[in-house]
């Protein structure tokens, strides 16, 4: 049982280069196409090399204000004027200055039980697959746990 | 000949007072490998919206700072995005002790004309954490939010002999700014010489056509625009501004809010800039007794 064998092949993807309003976009049409929310995507450079994944996570650390929590409860305070002008400075961000860069990815041929230990311990809920340098494919984890218990009931059947 | 004999001692007492290093800091640091370039410190400075990197050498001892204003001057100096931060680095790390107190604090990086000053527990361990004015101001903000004294005043605001402070009361008057087409080299010059940390960019009426900052440079700086570039290019709008009138409390707020740390003044949108309001500005405002203690109207109690 090893990666190649549950990796999805066909993935979604960002380029450093692009602006984050684009990469929301391709984030939302990604879940939409897949039928399923996509929380973040790889980053890939013109030589389809991974440089870097984008998560929605790294947006909203973003644009959330850093010392929001010295207001407190905030509410004496309206939200609106406040969205535009939080929206307005992701404007001019673009992937390549939040995505992660710190990256774990593992091979076609790295064990499940490696990649499953991988995310249990990094706390990442995908992986890319790398051969020779370049993306082939990406691991979901909840792929990799229904691969798993899907052998486990299938076991019991037996 | 009694007079004479007489000593005065006076005990000063200001905002700070009483607050140590320890109740404003901040615990996330951002540490950076000396052999780690220009343009990685720049990703991560944006990414976590931070003014400064503590770089460690191998033996993840700290070397030095990389702060905005490094970066800035490799960027005037033309050097490469991948420039290995150990050759732009100031060191060593300007620090206090976590007991030490904020006026202390502040008072260092006012004479060090720094803007943020690393905390160690005690002077022989290792660093812990980070003060930056915003955090100064935002203990303040928290405090006096709470403070009952407070609280009783905001009751007796109505009709009060003690006006809330307003952000005339605390601003700048003096504004530097460019035009549009005025190259980046000198917006560079212009921070530099005269220690700002952001130009108004406008008209030739002073009405406001955005702002460049430190951020904004550094972006174009790794965005690959020359000096030679222009203002318009790289500024940031609309800009974030307030009245004159407005409570100095409701503009903290707002900085915070946009997560800015300076906010302009003008009395409504397309209307020249007067004055400017700087996070540095609320720190320097001190009471000087406790009684006034205008940093208790710096807060705005629930409800107003």
């Amino acid at each position: 049982m090893f990666a190649k064998q549950v990796m999805d092949t066909r993935f979604h993807f960002l380029r450093p280069d692009q602006s984050v309003v684009e990469a929301i976009k391709i984030l939302e049409i990604a879940g939409k196409k897949e039928g399923k929310k996509i929380f973040g995507m790889m980053v890939i450079d013109h030589d389809d090399r991974l440089v870097g994944m984008l998560s929605m996570f790294d947006i909203l650390l973003y644009i959330q204000p850093k010392h929001i929590g010295i207001l407190g409860e905030m509410e004496d305070i309206s939200p609106e004027p406040l969205f535009e002008s939080l929206l307005n400075r992701v404007k001019k961000i673009r992937v390549e200055d939040l995505m992660s860069t710190n990256l774990v990815f593992v091979k076609p041929d790295t064990h499940v039980l490696v990649v499953m230990d991988i995310m249990i311990k990094k706390h990442v809920r995908r992986l890319p697959v790398i051969r020779n340098g370049k993306v082939i494919g990406i691991l979901y984890r909840s792929d990799l746990f229904n691969f798993l218990m899907g052998k486990l009931i299938e076991d019991g059947k037996g | 000949m009694a007079k004479d004999n007489v000593i005065a001692v006076f005990k000063n007492r200001s905002v700070l007072s009483g607050m140590t290093a320890k109740e404003a800091m901040q615990k996330h640091l951002l540490r950076l490998p000396c052999e780690a370039d220009i343009k990685n410190c720049i990703r991560h400075l944006i990414k976590f919206k931070t003014n400064a990197a503590l770089i460690i050498n191998r033996d993840r001892r700290p070397e030095g700072v990389v702060s905005k204003t490094d970066i800035i001057g490799a960027y005037y100096a033309g050097l490469p995005a991948d420039t290995p931060l150990c050759d732009i680095m100031a060191g060593p790390p300007c620090v206090c002790t976590a007991r030490d107190s904020l006026e202390t604090a502040v008072e260092h990086m006012q004479a060090h004309g720094i803007h943020q000053i690393y905390v160690r527990p005690d002077a022989e361990k290792d660093i812990e954490g980070l003060v930056t004015y915003a955090d100064i101001v935002g203990l303040i903000y928290r405090y006096c939010r709470t403070c009952i004294r407070s609280g009783r005043y905001a009751k007796q605001i109505a009709g009060s002999k003690i006006p809330p402070l307003i952000v005339r009361d605390v601003m700048t008057h003096h504004i530097v700014s460019c035009t549009g087409a005025q190259p980046i080299a000198n917006i560079i010059e212009n921070l530099s010489t005269q220690k700002l940390g952001a130009l108004l960019v406008a008209d030739n009426t002073r009405i406001p056509l955005g702002t460049i900052s430190k951020t904004d440079l550094i972006l174009a700086y790794t965005r690959g625009i020359g000096i030679d570039g222009s203002a318009a290019e790289i500024m940031n709008s609309p800009i974030v501004a307030c009245t004159a009138e407005t409570r100095l409390s409701r503009a903290v707020q707002q900085m915070f809010l946009a997560d800015v740390q300076r906010i302009f003044v003008a009395e409504g949108p397309g209307s020249p800039v007067t004055g400017i309001l700087a996070l540095s500005d609320a720190t320097r405002f001190r009471s000087g007794t406790c009684r006034a203690c205008a940093a208790g109207r710096i807060s705005e109690p629930p409800g107003n």
